[in-house]
């Protein structure tokens, strides 16, 4: 799905984030979202609506032999992070699928159901993305930047609960630690072959 | 504003440096040792090497918002949010708030700032390259620019001086375009990069080599003798180093200085002004604001350095009236200010790599592959474009970041992503830019900061040569991924990089032989203001496609031993 983003993530990771270059690292530039609109932020969560991310959240990333996204705080982050860095655009359409999932009554239904409803909206997000991708390429080939903007619409609910989801569960303590072997400082560089069952590093 | 004016005659050095980053630091400490008095003047606040480092060994966990930052932070930081991972929660606070520093773009100009002890030297890349011998020949064999008025021998023991003092860590190749430094131990390339390099060398002649990196893979005696250690592969430089691992101003040059004990630095000190005596014909001082009482005070020395970076020296020169220098200190030729360059990016391509899967490293490489410039150069002729560029990149396994663009969730995507991913492989190209009189700034005549200095005004873009130039280098870094069998290779080229995002920006000041057509002469010295020496990128006459601090050091090394000298046999 998103061939510019995933290309423009992959090449980022290649260089761990802070190398020299600022070829790749300028690329996120266009991830961090360059659209300038004015900061009107009224978004907030009722405790339902809370309750609704902290479920989305915990399905994305469940508790198992590892606590899940719950236990790992990931609900209170993804919201923090709409609710700081981000955009009004995005923060519309975050608010629009948890109230697209609250109309679906999604808190009421049994867990084969809610996989159900969350892999149709998957499906769902792939096809919008596939209109946002267009619509960032035009931006970046430098036409009609204006009229870009006006259409532009933010990144889907899915495609931002699960960025956040990810991105909240794998750097917090439990979650990080509970998966990955962390080393703050490793002190050596050094090629190593993955033994079976090897935890990965974390930095 | 405050009109007070300190005049105080005790404010009196053998030399001034203006700017504490990567060449400030060099002046300050070439300068000391020599025996001079120095004042180094910076104009934003302190940042003390290690202890205010505050993000550098914080968890991820307890860096709040990750690599994201507020969108309060991105409206304060509208230029330097333009810059990817500069631009993170946990190094924001280091990076200038260009609200309060505004400046203006009739073209778009992406200004990277970094207003603090050390400047941009504590967060530059490190990528440590010499200019090969024919960069300092490009402009008079092709006419673009002028010619410069050194060679690369008139710099090698200036390299070799600041390499060993700086600590490089790479590997000798013996290539002419791309000259040895003196290098501690490279570092490892990976098994995928290892493929890469053998593929490129069989199928296209054409080396790939370790990135050169300022960072220490083994410290010496002169360097834990400032208080540095080895790298520790933490790879998180950019928040500042708590075991002065890669090279800074705040973690060498500086400490270097005071152990003279002949250094003192101001801070919060803005540089408004180098006052010219028309008597001597010399530069008698400069005026300097406190940018948080906007008390006005006078310094004076024998000499002066200006290492502000290369746009706010040339601002500085401009904002330098006189009856001598009616349009800026040393601007006879109008030149100051013209030439801007910087290098083009943001182009290249990627791919990913089969195999390699019970492959995997410990620790973070803070660094990556070098591709030095095959294009022009013996051979190779190009009718698009003159010059070249070189590439930088490498291969990393992917971890969970991959699992946003994947499908699925639930207890078996998560135990998945707790797996490492398969390789991938980019890079990006590094290219050239020409020297072109009408990429230029220049002070606004209706606008002044809250100092009351004016502001800069951009107006400056590539042209036809860089524009065609990045349409190969998108272009050869797919045949190279393809070369060494890589899949999904994907070119990007994109269209919205402005001039000043390589955060090389350069050439304001330029060397050159003919006072008529350049600002300083080739041992940095203003034309007609001997004691004024520029020896940041302003005084670039060219920009090769290597990395520039070295150069910048290199340079200001060379100047900073000819100004004690000149001062010695009384010339100065």
């Amino acid at each position: 799905m998103m061939n510019r983003r995933n290309a423009i993530t992959q090449l980022s990771l290649l260089l761990g984030g802070t190398l020299s270059m600022p070829t790749v690292q300028a690329m996120s530039r266009l991830e961090k979202r360059e659209i300038v609109t004015p900061i009107n932020s009224n978004f907030s969560l009722t405790n339902e609506q809370r309750s609704l991310i902290a479920e989305v959240a915990e399905q994305i990333i469940p508790k198992t032999d590892t606590p899940g996204a719950i236990e790992a705080g990931v609900p209170a982050f993804v919201e923090m992070m709409v609710q700081d860095c981000y955009r009004e655009p995005e923060q519309q359409s975050f608010m629009a699928g948890i109230e697209q999932l609250q109309q679906q009554n999604f808190l009421s239904k049994n867990g084969a159901e809610k996989v159900d409803m969350l892999t149709k909206l998957e499906a769902d997000t792939k096809e919008q993305m596939k209109t946002y991708q267009v619509k960032q390429t035009k931006m970046g080939d430098n036409e009609d930047k204006e009229v870009m903007k006006a259409q532009l619409k933010g990144l889907p609910f899915w495609r931002l609960m699960k960025e956040l989801t990810l991105l909240g569960y794998f750097t917090s303590e439990k979650g990080l630690n509970a998966n990955f072997e962390y080393v703050p400082v490793p002190g050596k560089f050094e090629l190593i072959k993955l033994k079976p069952g090897q935890k990965l590093y974390a930095y | 504003m405050n009109l007070n004016i300190t005049t105080d005659k005790t404010h009196r050095y053998d030399a001034i440096v203006v700017g504490s980053g990567m060449t400030g630091g060099i002046a300050a400490k070439e300068l000391t040792e020599k025996g001079l008095h120095v004042l180094m003047i910076e104009r934003g606040r302190e940042v003390k090497h290690i202890e205010d480092y505050d993000t550098a060994t914080k968890a991820p966990w307890e860096i709040e918002h990750r690599d994201f930052i507020t969108v309060h932070s991105a409206e304060e930081r509208w230029a330097n949010r333009r810059f990817g991972t500069l631009a993170s929660d946990a190094t924001v606070e280091f990076m200038t708030n260009d609200q309060q520093n505004p400046y203006e773009e009739k073209r778009p100009f992406d200004w990277i700032r970094a207003y603090h002890t050390g400047g941009k030297s504590m967060h530059w890349g490190r990528q440590t390259y010499r200019w090969n011998a024919p960069d300092f020949e490009a402009n008079a064999k092709d006419g673009y620019g002028v010619d410069w008025p050194i060679r690369y021998e008139d710099l090698v023991p200036w390299y070799t001086r600041m390499e060993k003092f700086v600590g490089i860590s790479g590997k000798a190749e013996n290539l002419a375009v791309l000259p040895d430094s003196t290098f501690l131990p490279g570092m490892p390339m990976t098994p995928p990069e290892q493929h890469f390099r053998d593929m490129i060398d069989k199928k296209l002649n054409r080396p790939v080599t370790i990135g050169r990196v300022a960072n220490l893979s083994k410290a010496q005696p002169w360097h834990t003798a400032l208080g540095r250690a080895s790298c520790q592969y933490r790879n998180k430089c950019v928040r500042g180093c708590p075991y002065g691992a890669y090279y800074s101003s705040l973690a060498g040059a500086i400490p270097a200085a005071k152990n003279t004990k002949r250094l003192d630095i101001l801070h919060d000190s803005i540089v408004a002004e180098v006052m010219y005596d028309e008597k001597t014909k010399r530069a008698k001082g400069v005026r300097v604001i406190n940018q948080h009482t906007n008390a006005v005070t006078e310094y004076f020395a024998r000499i002066i350095f200006l290492n502000a970076g290369s746009m706010n020296t040339a601002a500085l020169l401009l904002n330098s009236k006189s009856n001598r220098f009616s349009n800026g200190l040393g601007n006879e030729s109008d030149q100051v200010g013209r030439n801007i360059m910087d290098h083009h990016l943001g182009v290249g391509a990627n791919a990913t790599i089969d195999g390699f899967e019970d492959d995997y490293v410990f620790g973070q490489r803070p660094n990556a592959l070098y591709i030095p410039r095959f294009r022009n150069w013996g051979n190779d002729k190009q009718t698009a474009y003159l010059r070249g560029f070189g590439y930088q990149g490498g291969a990393n396994r992917s971890d969970w970041k991959r699992g946003t663009a994947q499908d699925g969730f639930g207890a078996s995507f998560k135990q998945e992503m707790t797996q490492p991913g398969k390789w991938s492989i980019g890079f990006g190209g590094f290219g050239e830019v020409l020297p072109n009189p009408n990429n230029r700034m220049t002070l606004s005549t209706t606008k002044k900061d809250k100092w009351g200095i004016p502001l800069i005004v951009f107006d400056a873009a590539f042209g036809e040569n860089e524009i065609a130039m990045r349409k190969d280098m998108m272009n050869s870094a797919m045949e190279m991924l393809d070369a060494a069998g890589f899949k999904n290779i994907t070119g990007n080229n994109r269209q919205d990089v402005h001039l000043g995002l390589g955060i090389h920006d350069m050439g304001t000041a330029r060397m050159g032989k003919d006072p008529k057509t350049s600002v300083l002469n080739k041992f940095n010295q203003v034309h007609d203001c001997k004691n004024v020496f520029v020896t940041d990128g302003a005084a670039m006459a060219s920009s090769s496609c290597v990395n520039p601090s070295l150069t910048y050091m290199a340079l200001t090394a060379r100047a900073a031993h000819y100004a004690v000298d000149q001062l010695n046999k009384k010339v100065l």
